[in-house]
Formats: structure tokens, sequence, C-alpha cells
């Protein structure tokens, strides 16, 4: 891998030598200034050795952003996304950490500013000039479509996955394989039973709030491949939520989901209070249980409590268990 | 699971691609397809109350379609030197030199890479790119097959070995093997198409006889340019292709073909009509090709012009007979033979013309360069009149496009540009310009020589007749990322600049001339320096002149073998002095003395008004005596002024009146 790590920064290795050379120095103040010095020293060294008739050391010329117009078509100076070039930049820049109260160093020989990535191919000219290029590959939207819902009622299922683009030997990236679906489980036709089967199964992937299961699926090589397995998945889930298997019916009092009042302690314990406060002994107790569920305290308190039980708790619900037990115990 | 490669770098995501289920299928076809057909969905389709929600198929195109059309929304930066050199103020080449030379070393560097990857394939198995790139994998150099055999033969041709092709040839023959007509075919072709020589290895040392042969070349001709005559080999009597030839048992047209061609490219013209001669003793039909070589080789074996007209005609009536359909390279080459028959080409250069519009065969740019200058520069008279001819075919190739077809393609835009320079025609010269705007036509501008010739004439065009405000837009333009002016260009400009009197330009271009390299044309700079110092010009151009005049003055400088010139010292130091630059004034006078040139009269009465003005009689006095140590005629008068108007103590004043009489006393 080290190998291939060095392939790719050809967009450090090409530019700008007159900085490279100093980064390794790790001494910051002295890759902006130190270069210009150099060279007015070596020529006047020369002008001593004109006499031996060796060429003076070529310099710099000037930075062609003394040519550029001030109409100038930016685009077509910076076309492709290209490391920062201090000669083609006519922005007066300075970039770095100003080391003993000084300020930060110019813009030629930078490293900083070569490091980091720019967008100076992407400025909002460039942008509407791509996007008009771009037009003729596309096609119009169904003009039927025109609001969120519709398309939610006639494509459920969304798919999602992303593209990369980076400057390298290969085009190829493997996170690109990566596949989310989307589908609101409302708009699968799915009974209760079958409702809770698909939660159980699913588990982590459902969102409750937006009531959108999301399966994401990379184990695949290929994005088509993993698209391929996410329909499966979709399909495999809804079938075997109707389906009702024999073992389901030992499905116990923890496994439920939801709490409900009906043959649980709660029911007993009220019951058995009632009865103990009116011990009137008259009929049988089977009837008389009868009875008491069927009166209007009983049924309140049974209200309360599955509120308290199945959703937060909070002040409102906690005063209307306290009425509730008040009115059922006629306290 | 996927393999861990990470890609550092630039990344830009493009996030939530929304895809709909039931799409259809991508089409397998391979153009860009603007269709706009629509498609039912079968499955969703709900039939709404207003309209049915139908989807439209989504387009295909070509790999490189989306980066063509990104691509088209860029155009040419004018600032940027070209594509291949390192935008770097460091690195760029600023001379036509540094380009050539740039140029040269990048070719040689990846030459000389290409020779490792090829001799060394073990080490370059690796394949990262993808798509894969087959021009960055080792190519098979090394010949595999050893042994005497028909596929040892095809390797080695296909490898370009000509020596080895040859004998792997004999040994079959030796050993009775038969060779098929399709391998000897292809054998012949290598030969004469190499001369019998094997091409020459990028990179790899010159052997002994390389160089031996370059000797024997370079005492035949003294005189002519040797790198041509490295390429060009001559073709030898009784060489391999020949022995092979006659070797041969039966010989089809496409032998005779290859060697024909061959003896024509390598300059056997009267061997290659002998030849000719056989095929059709042997009754065989020539192909196309032969009667273009044969057609291209006629001024070579004839001196005459009507006897060459008369070959021309008997070749093509031949081809006739033989039921040949000529094609473009054909008459391009029978014009290009006509060029060399001066009175006669303009007779029948229509009539050709003629003969392919008959034959349905587009003109190519060739075509057009040999009429143009059959017309322009063969002809007795070649005149105002005759623009029209040029008129009529830039408008007839109005917005084409070209691609190359025949080499000689890339001289039209050179000549047509070299005529409009010469008949100071600028519409013509703009009309010729847009034509090579024209989408790719910029690729038939030639190599940097074809290059730097037509942009030169253009340039030199705009300078001669056009205002300066549009010579210095297209200036701005072209150089240096097009052109490296040469000195007669920039005179040019300087021409225009004066013609103009936008004098005030004069340290810029000074500046462009010395990053061109320039600056050790003498008579460049000394009209740069005659058209500064000519006129008074307004305080802060006087000083920008200045400035200007120190900076030429160090560059002489720095040039110890480079002589100065009395005019352009003397125009230093006018200039220097209307900047009121005292002291660098009178350097350039101590200069004087070191370079042993005489200053005029009127610079020295012009030195002592300077000094007048500010106020120094030491310096008048010096003044006067040096005027005498050179001897100059003037020497009373300036006495005489200095008396006059100068403050001067006794000892100057007794200094200053032994000038004053007449110099015979000097001597």
């Amino acid at each position: 891998m080290a190998s291939f790590g060095s392939k790719v920064f050809l967009s450090l290795g090409r530019t700008n030598v007159s900085g490279v050379g100093f980064k390794k120095t790790g001494n910051r103040a002295t890759y902006a200034t130190a270069l210009t010095v150099n060279s007015s020293s070596t020529n006047k060294a020369r002008g001593g050795k004109g006499s031996t008739g060796r060429r003076p050391k070529r310099g710099p010329g000037e930075p062609r952003t003394e040519k550029m117009a001030l109409d100038q078509d930016w685009t077509s100076v910076y076309p492709a996304a290209t490391p920062f070039r201090a000669n083609a930049v006519p922005l007066p820049l300075r970039m770095g950490y100003p080391v003993k109260r000084g300020i930060p160093p110019e813009k030629k020989g930078n490293l900083e500013l070569i490091k980091i990535p720019n967008f100076l191919h992407l400025t909002p000219a460039a942008i509407r000039k791509h996007c008009e290029a771009l037009k003729p590959f596309c096609t119009e939207w169904p003009s039927a479509l025109d609001t969120d819902a519709k398309c939610d009622e006639l494509f459920p299922v969304k798919i999602q996955s992303t593209d990369y683009v980076s400057a390298g030997p290969s085009i190829r990236n493997p996170s690109a394989r990566v596949v989310h679906m989307k589908v609101k489980l409302s708009s699968l036709n799915l009974d209760d039973h079958a409702r809770k089967k698909m939660l159980k199964l699913v588990g982590d992937r459902y969102c409750k709030d937006s009531d959108i299961l999301t399966i994401k699926t990379e184990s695949c090589p290929l994005r088509q491949q993993n698209y391929d397995y996410a329909m499966y998945l979709l399909t495999v889930l809804y079938h075997e939520s109707w389906k009702i298997e024999p073992w389901e019916a030992e499905k116990t009092r923890a496994d439920m989901e939801e709490y409900s009042w009906e043959d649980s302690t709660s029911q007993k314990n009220i019951l058995d209070t009632l009865l103990r406060i009116n011990a009137t002994g008259e009929g049988e107790e089977a009837e008389v249980r009868e009875q008491l569920l069927g009166r209007e305290e009983v049924l309140e308190y049974k209200d309360s409590v599955e509120t308290l039980k199945n959703e937060e708790p909070s002040e409102s619900n906690m005063l209307r268990y306290k009425e509730a037990v008040r009115k059922v115990l006629k306290v | 699971m996927a393999a861990p490669c990470r890609h550092v770098g630039h990344h830009i995501q493009k996030n939530g691609r929304f895809l709909r289920i039931n799409i259809n299928q991508l089409f397998a076809c391979r153009s860009f397809g603007l269709t706009s057909a629509l498609q039912q969905q079968a499955t969703d389709l709900h039939k709404e109350s207003k309209e049915a929600i139908v989807i439209p198929r989504k387009k295909s195109w070509n790999k490189e379609a989306v980066l063509e059309a990104l691509a088209s929304t860029v155009q040419r930066d004018p600032t940027a030197y070209p594509y291949q050199f390192q935008d770097d103020s460091y690195l760029s080449p600023r001379t036509s030199i540094e380009f050539k030379l740039f140029s040269l070393s990048q070719e040689s560097g990846r030459a000389a890479a290409k020779y490792f990857v090829n001799s060394n394939p073990k080490l370059f198995t690796k394949d990262f790119a993808e798509p894969h790139i087959p021009c960055l994998m080792p190519e098979s150099v090394a010949l595999r097959l050893e042994e005497v055999s028909q596929e040892a033969l095809e390797e080695r041709i296909s490898l370009r070995k000509v020596s080895a092709a040859v004998e792997m040839y004999d040994q079959l023959l030796q050993s009775g093997t038969a060779v098929s007509m399709e391998t000897t075919h292809k054998l012949l072709d290598l030969i004469c198409l190499y001369c019998d020589r094997d091409p020459v290895q990028e990179g790899t040392p010159q052997t002994e006889d390389r160089e031996e042969e370059e000797e024997e070349d370079r005492r035949r001709k003294p005189m002519g340019r040797q790198a041509m005559d490295f390429l060009k080999c001559t073709w030898k009597e009784n060489n391999n292709a020949e022995r092979i030839f006659n070797l041969l048992p039966e010989r089809d047209a496409r032998c005779y073909s290859a060697l024909i061609r061959g003896m024509v490219k390598h300059g056997a013209y009267a061997k290659a009509f002998n030849l000719y001669e056989d095929l059709l003793n042997n009754r065989l039909s020539a192909d196309v090709h032969i009667f273009n070589a044969l057609i291209s080789a006629v001024p070579d074996v004839r001196k005459k012009n009507n006897e060459r007209w008369d070959l021309i005609a008997e070749l093509l009536n031949q081809m006739n007979e033989q039921k040949v359909r000529p094609n473009l390279l054909t008459f391009n080459s029978v014009l290009k033979a006509l060029r060399q028959c001066s009175f006669l080409a303009k007779t029948f250069s229509p009539q050709i013309l003629n003969e392919m519009k008959a034959l349905g065969i587009a003109p190519s740019l060739a075509t057009y360069e040999h009429i143009l200058t059959v017309f322009f520069y063969k002809s007795a008279s070649s005149g105002p009149s005759n623009m029209a001819i040029l008129q009529d075919v830039l408008m007839e190739l109005e917005g084409t496009s070209f691609t190359c077809q025949d080499p000689n393609d890339v001289l039209f835009f050179a000549t047509a540009m070299k005529l409009c320079l010469d008949n100071k025609d600028l519409e013509l010269g703009y009309k010729v310009h847009s034509l090579v705007e024209v989408g790719e036509n910029w690729r038939l501008l030639g190599d940097s020589y074809q290059q730097a010739l037509y942009y030169g004439r253009f340039f030199n065009l705009l300078c001669l007749m056009e205002h300066i405000d549009v010579v210095l837009k297209w200036y701005s333009r072209i150089v240096p990322s097009l052109l490296y002016p040469n000195p007669q260009g920039m005179k040019n400009l300087l021409q225009a600049l004066d013609t103009d009197s936008r004098l005030d330009l004069l340290p810029t271009i000074w500046k462009d001339i010395k990053s061109l390299g320039h600056d050790n044309k003498v008579d460049l700079v000394e009209e740069l320096l005659s058209l500064m110092a000519r006129d008074e010009h307004s305080a802060e151009v006087q000083e920008s002149f200045a400035a200007c005049a120190l900076d030429v003055k160090s560059v002489f400088g720095e040039r110890p073998k480079k002589e100065w010139s009395t005019s352009s010292l003397s125009h230093i130091s006018i200039l220097l002095l209307r900047a009121n630059k005292l002291q660098k004034a009178w350097d350039m006078l101590q200069l004087f003395k070191d370079k042993n040139r005489v200053p005029s009269g009127a610079l020295l009465s012009s030195f002592l008004t300077a000094c007048r003005c500010s106020a120094s009689p030491q310096r008048a006095v010096e003044l006067v005596q040096l005027s005498a140590a050179f001897s100059l005629p003037t020497t009373p008068e300036l006495a005489k002024r200095t008396l006059a108007e100068f403050e001067l103590n006794d000892k100057q004043r007794s200094i200053v009146s032994e000038f004053e009489a007449a110099p015979e006393k000097e001597e």
C-alpha cells in the first residue's frame, strides 16, 4: 500500500519546485522569504565571476498574473481541479501562522495553500456553465408528479446510492457499492400481526418517528448486486411477516411489544382489591368480576394504566392515573 | 471485505441520486441521443384525473460524452503556456530556444522511461489503472521465438527488426520451408519502408556502423542538413529487398508495389520507373499507391517541364486504362510535381481541380496550398487581382473543420498567411485566422516551426496594418503563449508603436524583449533606445524611460563581450539627463572614456546645460577638460559658455581659458 500511496501524490510532486524544497525543514518562517534572498546573493556573486563568461543564473520570470486581463474568463484559467498555483491566481492571498509578530507568509511558494483542496474551478460562473452544458443529458420531470405526497404515494420505495470522484490512477471506489433502501411501512399492506413481526425482524432499522424502514446493503462488491439484495430482503420480510409459524403461539407476555391490561397483574390486583372492598359474596366470582370489569371507573383505570405503561410517563399521565385510582377506590 | 484502497486527493462527493424502481434498463446503444421518446410505465400507471404519469426514457450516451460537454464550456487561456509545460514562473519557457529545449527534453525523458519500462518488463507487472491504460504497460520488444519458422518471421516483422527478419527468411529458404505470400508481402513492405536498415530504437546507444554511415553521408553532402540525412537513407544497389524480390518464384502487384514505393521513398527514382516497366511487361496492373509514388517521382527523372508534364499525363492515362481509381493523394502529388514546372502549372491546375470535382474527391488543404503557391509564386505575374483566388478559397472553406489527410496539409495556413502579408491584406488575414479557430483546425497548424511561421506572419501583418490598440490586444493574446516573436517581429512592433505615437509603452516592451531573450540583439536594442531618445516627453514618461535606460545599461554591463556603440551610449546619456539623473549621466561619460567612444558635441552641450541647472561649476570644468581630451571641435564654444554662465574661481578660470583658444594648440 505504501508504494501505491506514493503514486497518488502527483498533485503535490509536480508544482512549485521552489516551495517544496523547504517543506521538510519544519521552519515555517523560511519558505516564503528565504528564496528571494538566496537568488539575489547568487546574482551578486555572479557579478564577480562574470569575467569567466558564465551566464547569470536564470531568474524567475514575472508571474502570469501580471498579464491577466481584468475581464478574463476565469473558468478557462482553472477548468478542472488543480492544485493552487501562485503565479496563476491573481489574488493577494496570505496563509500560514505569523511567526514572531510577523504576518502570514505570502502566496509565493506557500505550501499551506497547495496542501488544501481549493474550489477555484467551481466558481458560480463555472457551475452555471456546467449546468447549461449538462442540460441536454437530462430528461424532463413528469409534470404529473408535482407534489412530494404524490411521489411518495406512487413510488414508495426509495433507493439512495453515492458516486465518488477523485484524482488517482483508478476510477473505482469501493464505497460506491453501498445502497440504502427506504420505505414507509404504512405503504406496505401489513396487518397488526404482520407489522409486529416485521418490526421484530428488522429491529434497529426502523425509525418510529418517521415510520421509515431503512435497509443498508454493502455486503456485495457491486452496486447492482446490493440493490438486488435489498429488494430481495424487502420481499422476504414482507412475506415472512405475513406467515404465522406454529411456534408463534408460544408468545409470552414478556415478548409483547405493548402492554395490554387484560390478564395482567394490574387487572388481577384491582379486581382482587375491589372484591375485597365489596366483600358481599353475592353471586359467582366470575360474574362479579365481569360486572366489575364493565364498570366505568375500572375502565378508566385500565386506560390510565395502559397509557402509563405504553407511553412516556408525563405529568398528565400520572395525574390521570391518580384520578382514576381515586375514583376506583372511592377515595 | 472490499479491497482497502483509499484514494487520497481531491474528493468531490455527489450525494443522493434517486433511482426509481421498475425503471427501464439502459440501452446498449453508444450514441448520445437527444431523443425525447417517452414511455408508459405499465405497473405504476395511475390514471390521474388530470393526466397520466409518463416516465420519460433515460437517455444514453457514450463514456466520454459528459466530459466532452463539460470541456466545451472552457476556452483557451490567453496567458497560459502550452499545456505540456509546468505552469510555474521558474519552469515555463520564456524564449523560443527554451521552448524547444524543454519540449525535446520532455520527449527524451519520456523515451528514456519507455526504454526502461520495456527492457525490464518484470518490474512493471502491477496494473493500478482502472480503466486499463495500455500505453503505460511494458511492450514486448524482445524476441521470444528462436526456432526457424514462419511464426518467428512474423514476430520479427511485427517487432520491426529488419535485419533479423531478413536472416530468418534466408534461413527458412535454405531449410526449404515455403513462406506464404502474405508473409512475403509483409517482409517486403518492412524492408522497403526502412530501406533495409533497422529503425533507430529510442534511447539505445548508436553502434559503430551507424557512425560510419554518418561519416559517409557527411562527405557526400557537405552542405545539406545533416539531421535530415541521418534519417533519410539512400537505396543501395542490390540490397536485400531486390535480392528477395528476384528470388521470388512468382511476383504479384503487391510485391512490385512495395519495391516501387520503397525506391521512390529512398531516392532510386529511375529504378522505380524501370521496375514499373517490368510490371507492365508482366501484364500486371498497378494499384493506386504505385501511381502516387511514380507521379511524385516524375520531377526527379525528367528535367524539362513539358517532358515532365508528358510523363504525368502518360501515367494518368495508364491509370485510366488499368481502371485504377485515383484518390486524393494522386491529385495532390500531381499538383506537387506541377509546382516544379512553373508556367505549365497555371494552365493545368484548374483542369486537375475539375477532375477532382468530377470524381467526387473533396480537395484537402494540401491541394489548396499547392494551388496558391502555383498561382502566386511560380508565375511571372502576381498582382492584387490574384488575391481573388485566395478569397474564393477562403469563402469556400469557411466554417469547415478539417482532418489531416495529406502530410502537406500543415503547410496551408503558413502559405496563406504569407500571401496575406505580402499583399498587405488584413481582412483576408482575419479570415484565415477565423478558419484556424474553427473546431479542431488548430491541429493543422503543424509542428512548432510551422506554427511560429504562421503566427509570426500574422503578427507582422497586424503590426503593419492595424491600429495600435488592436495590435496590443492581439499581442497580449498570442505572445508568449502561442508565439515567441523574433527580433524582426519586435522591430515591427516598435514601428507600430511609433506610428501611432504610443512610445510611452516602450519600457514594458523592453521588459518583454528581455524575457524573450532578445536583449543581446544589438540592433534591436539600439532601435529601442533611439526611439526613446528621439523626442521629449512628459515627466513620468521620461522617468520610466530613464529607468529603462539604466536597465539597458546594466544588461550591457553583464555582457563584457558585447560592444557598445556610440549612438547607444549617447542615447542613454540623453535619457538620463532628461530625467535629471546627473550622477548616473556622469558615469556614462566615464563609460565613454573606458570604451574609447567619442561623444558628440551636442551631447556635451546638453550636459553643460544640465550642469548649469544643478549649479555645479566643478563639473562644468571637468566637462571642458573631457571635451578637450576627446579633441572635439566644439571645445572652444564649451569653454566660452562655461566662462560666461558659471561662477568660477580663479583656478578654474585659468583652466578653462586655456581651452578657449583654437584646438590647434592642443596638438
